[in-house]
Parts: C-alpha cells; structure tokens; sequence
C-alpha cells in the first residue's frame, strides 16, 4: 500500500475520532457519536483497501467492516 | 498492428486505468470524509441539533457509496490483467468486501432517510437536504 495512501487513512481515522466527541459533547447521543465515528473508520479502512493490499491488509479491512456492521446491527435492534 | 495490440501494451494501459479509477474512488471517500469532518464542525458551532448530524451522515454515506463503486470498476478492470491464482483471490476478496459493503451502505442510507422523513418535527429544509442525498446515492 502506497505511504500516501496510509497517512491519508491515518488523517481520516482521527477526523472521526475528534467529530465523535463533538457529537458526543454537543448532543449527549452517543450512538450518534458512535455511527459517525465508524463511518469515518469505515472510510478509512476503505482508503486501506485502495491500491494492491496484501492478504492482511485485506483481512484487517474485512474484520474492520465486520465489527462496525455488527455493532451498528445491535445497537439498532436494541433502540 | 500486432506490436500495438502486444499484451505489454495491453496490461499497461488497464493498469493506468486501473490506478486512475481506484484514485478517483480513493479521492471521492477522503473528500466526503474531509466534508463530512467540516460540516460536523459547522452543524456543531451553529444549529447543535441532532437531525443536522444525521444529514452529515447521509451525505457521508453519499460519498463513500460513489467512491465504492469507482473502486468496483477498479477491481473489475483489473480482472483483465490478474495473471497468477493468487492475484485472482485476492482481487476476489477485495471485490467481496465492497460489494457487501455497498449493499449494507445503501440499505443504511435508506433506513437513515426513512427515520429522518418519519420525524415530525423535521424542517422541510433537512428533508429535502437528507432525501436529495440518499436518492442520487440509491440511483447509482
């Protein structure tokens, strides 16, 4: 995976970190919070993805993408 | 004739294509990420109600959506060059794990849509912002 590539994923992980918190100190709806937040780790890890990824790249995005949909899958069911 | 359509030629040109493509899909998720980041900001400083964060959102999910299918007709490009087992299995995880994920993306934007239009309180303004965002995401 190009350097870019991986720094670009790094700025968009802490971007969601920070709105996260925003959203979090704003509005106290912390499951709001939280989506936001893996929206944007759901965009990082899909720069990761971008290029020619080695098979752990591609396994680390997979579980990534996993985590978040199960997680959001629960925390909806439990609204 | 036979030099131009030489498969050295051939898998370089997929290939520039291919890494023009996969960069516009790369370029469109890390702006929406960039947009989305600033407009969080901005919902936070100004409005602070909740509805304002989730149109963020959608048009986050807008973003990633588009970005995901430049990103498939990457993958599906490169299905003309991938020469060894290996490569193949690889470009079919990678193919999976989008395809997947932009199925999940959209059902998710159109539930989001859904819950913002179900609102009472809803300006009109939000949910037309929030419909015009899952509508030109749904229609790709």
């Amino acid at each position: 995976m190009p350097y870019s590539l991986d720094a670009l994923a790094t700025l968009v992980s802490g971007a969601g970190l920070v709105a996260g918190l925003i959203i979090l100190s704003v509005t106290r709806a912390w499951r709001m919070a939280l989506f936001s937040m893996l929206d944007f780790w759901l965009a990082a890890g899909l720069l990761r993805l971008s290029g020619a990824p080695s098979w752990p790249v591609i396994g680390t995005a997979a579980a990534l993408i996993a985590i978040r949909r199960l997680s959001a899958a629960t925390l909806r069911e439990r609204e | 004739m036979e030099e131009f359509l030489a498969e050295d030629y051939l898998l370089s040109a997929v290939d520039v294509l291919v890494r023009i493509v996969e960069a516009g899909g790369a370029v469109i998720i890390f702006a929406g990420a960039l947009t989305a980041f600033f407009k969080f900001i901005v919902a936070a400083i100004r409005s602070r109600r909740s509805d304002d964060f989730v149109t963020v959102r959608l048009s986050l999910g807008r973003f990633l959506a588009l970005g995901l299918e430049f990103q498939l007709a990457g993958d599906i490009l490169r299905t003309a060059v991938a020469p060894t087992f290996s490569q193949i299995g690889q470009l079919a995880a990678i193919a999976a794990i989008r395809t997947v994920l932009n199925y999940f993306l959209r059902r998710e934007i159109r539930e989001e849509r859904e819950e913002l239009e179900a609102r009472p309180m809803l300006s009109d303004d939000v949910k037309s912002k929030g419909g015009a965002a899952s509508h030109s995401a749904e229609s790709g």
